[in-house]
C-alpha cells in the first residue's frame, strides 16, 4: 500500500506541486525559528557560571575631570562600602559587567593561535561577589602583586581554543613586548552577556588599584545580604552621595539588568514565533481547503476503492497516508536544504541545535498535516460507496 | 450463489420516501449468466449494488455463496467484496493516473498475504484473457472505450470472484466495441464458470446471456431463460 501511495502522489505531482512546495517553505520557515528557540533553549538550560541574586551594580559618574581627586573619592566610596553590615562583598569591575549592554574584547595570542575573547577587567573580590566557581587554578589576589605577570583566570571555552587538552595553568600569553598575561585559574562556565546567549571565549583580569595611581572605574558590583531592598539601597546611595559630592550614581539589580537582557532576547524570538505561527495556520487553512476539495473531487475513486474491498478504515488511511507521502516528499527537498547547515557550520553554531530543530520541524509538518488532513479523511471514509458511485 | 428474499429497499427524505425496490425475490445459482433489463429507475443499479453489497436493503434477506448478510461490519463487508464480488461499471472507474497494470492491480492491494510479485502476476494475466498484454504501461487516457473496458474487467478478474457485477458494461460503448466487451463476458462465463450478472439496456445483449430479469417501478415483472445463450453453450 505504501508502494500504491507513493505512486500515486508521484503520478499526481504537477497538481500535488504547489502544495508540496508550500510545506516545504513552511518547513524551511519553522526550522530557522525552532533552530533559533532550541539555540536560545539549550543556553538558557546551561549553567551562567555566576550567582546574580543580591547583586546590584553601581554607576558613578564623577563631576570633576581630576584624575586623581576621582581616584581618591573612589577608594573612600569603596571603603565605605566594605564597611556597611548589610554588604557581603563588593568590586570594581569594567563596563561589561553581566548582563550590561556593553562589551570589551581582547585578542589573545598564543603560539600560532589567536582568539579573540571577551575580557572582564575585575577586582580581587569579584569571585566573591558573583560567586565564580573557579574548577582548576585559583582567582587571583595579593598574591599576586609581587608577579612579574599579570595574573588571568580564563573559561573553559577560551582554553579549549588555546590549549586544548593541555593543562593550562602557569601558561604565559604575551600581552606586550614587555608583559606577560599569566593563567593562575580556570572556570567552567562564564556566560555574562545573557542567558540565552552562548559561552564565548573569556577572560578575568586583575583590576589592582595599587599599581596604577590614575586608573579609573565606574562601575562596582555589591553583593548585599538576602532581604535588603530599596531602603537600604537609598541609605547606602545617600551615604556614597556624602562622599562623592555631586557624582551622579545609579543602582541597578542585576536581576532587573538580566530581565532586560531576556526580553532583547525574547522579542526577536516571539515576533518570528508570531510570523512562523501565521504561516503554518495559512498552510493548515490551505491544506485542509485542497484536501477537501479533492475528496469531494475524487468521489468515484473512493466509491471504487470501496467496491474493490477497500473498507471505511482502509479509506480513511489512505488518505492519512497519501498526505504524510505528500508531506514526504516536501520535507525531503526541505531536509537537503536544511542539513547543509550542520554540514557546513553555518552561523558556527552546534550542529546538535540544528539537527534538534531538523527534527522536531519535521515532526510539527508531519502534526500538522494528519491534523489537517483528519477531518477530511473522515468524511472521505464516511462517503457512501453506492452513491459516489453513481455520482459519476 | 445469491439469493434475494423479499428485498425492500426505500430511500426517505424528509418529505418524499421513494421506493425503489419492492418485495423482490431471486436466485441466481452458481455459474449463471443473468441479464437484468428494465427502464431508467426501475430500480435495476440498486438491486446491483444490493447484490454487491455496496448498500444494504431497507428489508429482506441477502445470501451471497450461502452466507447470510445479516449484521455484517464494514469491514466484514469489505472483505466479502474484494474475496466474492467483481464489478464492472458503465464508466469504467478507472484511476487516471495510475497505469493500466497499477490499475488492475488495485483489488489485491485490499487482500492480505499477496505479495508484491504475486499481483503483477496475477494482474498480467488478467490483462492476457481480455487481450491487454501490450498496454500494461499505457494510462486510461490513452486507451479507447472499448479498451478501458476491458482493463476495467482484467480489474475485476484479478481477485478470482465468484461473482462479477456490471452495471451496463457496454453502455457507453459502440456496437463492435460492446459485441468484444460481451465476448470476453462470455467466455469468462463459460470458461471460469464465474456468475454475471448485467445490467443493460441493449435488448441484444441480454438475450445473449442464459436469463433475462426485467423489473419495472422497482419490481420484478418477468424471468425468464433466453434461447440464444442455450445455443451458445451447446
Amino acid at each position: 500500500m505504501i508502494r500504491h501511495l507513493f505512486k500515486l502522489i508521484w503520478n499526481r505531482k504537477r497538481s500535488n506541486f504547489l502544495l508540496m512546495t508550500e510545506i516545504f517553505f513552511c518547513f524551511l520557515v519553522l526550522f530557522a525559528v525552532l533552530s533559533l528557540v532550541v539555540y536560545n533553549v539549550r543556553n538558557y538550560n546551561k549553567p551562567l557560571g555566576f550567582e546574580h541574586e543580591h547583586v546590584w551594580l553601581l554607576t558613578m559618574r564623577p563631576d570633576t575631570d581630576s584624575t586623581s581627586l576621582n581616584r581618591q573619592t573612589l577608594e573612600q566610596i569603596l571603603q565605605r562600602a566594605k564597611g556597611f553590615q548589610e554588604i557581603e562583598s563588593v568590586a570594581l569591575t569594567s563596563s561589561n559587567a553581566p548582563f550590561a549592554f556593553s562589551q570589551m574584547s581582547n585578542n589573545i595570542t598564543y603560539g600560532q593561535k589567536k582568539v579573540e575573547a571577551n575580557q572582564y577587567e575585575v577586582q580581587d573580590d569579584f569571585d566573591m561577589v558573583m560567586r565564580v566557581k573557579v574548577s582548576k587554578g585559583r582567582w587571583f589576589g595579593p598574591a599576586d602583586n609581587a608577579s612579574h605577570h599579570d595574573p588571568i583566570v580564563i573559561n573553559q571555552a577560551l582554553k579549549q581554543q588555546l590549549f586544548g587538552e593541555e593543562e593550562a595553568v602557569g601558561k604565559l600569553i604575551p600581552l606586550n613586548d614587555s608583559t606577560n598575561y599569566q593563567v593562575v585559574g580556570v572556570t567552567d562556565y562564564f556566560r555574562a552577556g545573557s542567558e540565552f546567549e552562548a559561552e564565548q571565549p573569556s577572560f578575568f583580569s586583575r583590576i589592582n588599584l595599587q599599581e596604577d595611581p590614575n586608573a579609573f572605574w565606574n562601575e562596582v558590583l555589591i553583593r548585599v545580604k538576602p532581604g535588603m531592598g530599596v531602603a537600604f539601597e537609598e541609605k547606602m546611595v545617600k551615604e556614597f552621595a556624602g562622599t562623592a559630592k555631586g557624582w551622579a550614581m545609579e543602582v541597578a539589580t542585576l536581576e532587573k539588568m538580566r530581565q532586560n537582557k531576556a526580553k532583547m532576547a525574547k522579542v526577536p524570538l516571539i515576533a518570528l514565533g508570531i510570523i512562523c505561527g501565521f504561516l503554518i495556520f495559512n498552510v493548515a487553512l490551505g491544506l485542509f481547503g485542497v484536501l477537501w476539495y479533492n475528496i469531494s473531487r475524487r468521489n468515484s475513486e473512493i466509491g471504487l476503492r470501496r467496491a474493490l474491498g477497500a473498507s471505511s478504515g482502509q479509506v480513511y488511511r489512505q488518505f492519512i497516508g497519501e498526505v504524510l507521502v505528500l508531506a514526504t516528499f516536501g520535507l525531503l527537498l526541505g531536509v537537503a536544504f536544511a542539513v547543509q547547515f550542520p554540514l557546513l557550520q553555518v552561523f558556527q553554531v552546534e550542529s546538535g541545535v540544528y539537527f534538534i530543530a531538523l527534527g522536531i520541524a519535521v515532526a510539527t509538518i508531519y502534526l500538522l498535516v494528519v491534523g489537517c488532513a483528519f477531518y477530511p479523511s473522515r468524511q472521505a471514509a464516511a462517503i457512501h460507496p453506492a452513491m459516489a458511485l453513481h455520482e459519476e | 450463489m445469491i439469493t434475494l428474499k423479499n428485498i425492500e429497499k426505500v430511500y426517505q427524505t424528509k418529505t418524499i420516501e421513494t421506493v425503489a425496490l419492492h418485495n423482490v425475490n431471486l436466485h441466481i445459482p452458481q455459474g449463471e449468466f443473468v441479464s437484468i433489463m428494465g427502464p431508467s429507475g426501475c430500480g435495476k443499479s440498486t438491486l446491483l449494488n444490493i447484490m454487491g453489497l455496496l448498500d444494504e436493503p431497507t428489508d429482506g434477506l441477502v445470501e451471497i455463496a450461502g452466507t447470510p448478510i445479516g449484521r455484517y461490519k464494514d469491514k466484514e463487508l469489505a472483505q466479502l467484496r474484494n474475496q466474492k464480488i467483481g464489478f464492472v461499471f458503465q464508466s469504467y472507474h478507472l484511476i487516471n493516473d495510475l497505469s493500466v497494470l497499477d490499475n488492475v492491480e488495485l483489488p489485491l492491494l485490499y487482500r492480505n498475504g499477496v505479495s508484491a510479485a504475486e499481483t503483477r502476476r496475477l494482474a498480467l494475466t488478467a490483462l492476457e484473457k481480455v487481450g491487454l498484454s501490450a498496454r500494461t504501461k499505457h494510462y486510461p487516457s490513452q486507451l479507447s472505450g472499448g479498451q478501458r473496458q476491458r482493463v476495467a474487467i482484467a480489474r475485476a478478474l484479478i481477485g478470482q470472484p465468484e461473482i462479477i457485477l456490471a452495471d451496463e458494461p457496454t453502455g457507453n460503448l459502440d456496437s463492435v466495441m460492446g459485441e468484444e466487451i460481451m465476448n470476453i463476458l462470455l467466455q469468462l462465463n463459460k470458461t471460469d464458470g464465474t456468475t454475471i450478472v448485467m445490467v443493460t439496456h441493449d435488448e441484444n445483449m441480454a438475450h445473449k446471456t442464459e436469463r433475462l430479469i426485467r423489473f419495472f417501478d422497482g419490481q420484478q415483472v418477468s424471468d425468464a431463460k433466453t434461447n440464444a445463450y442455450e445455443f451458445q453453450k451447446v
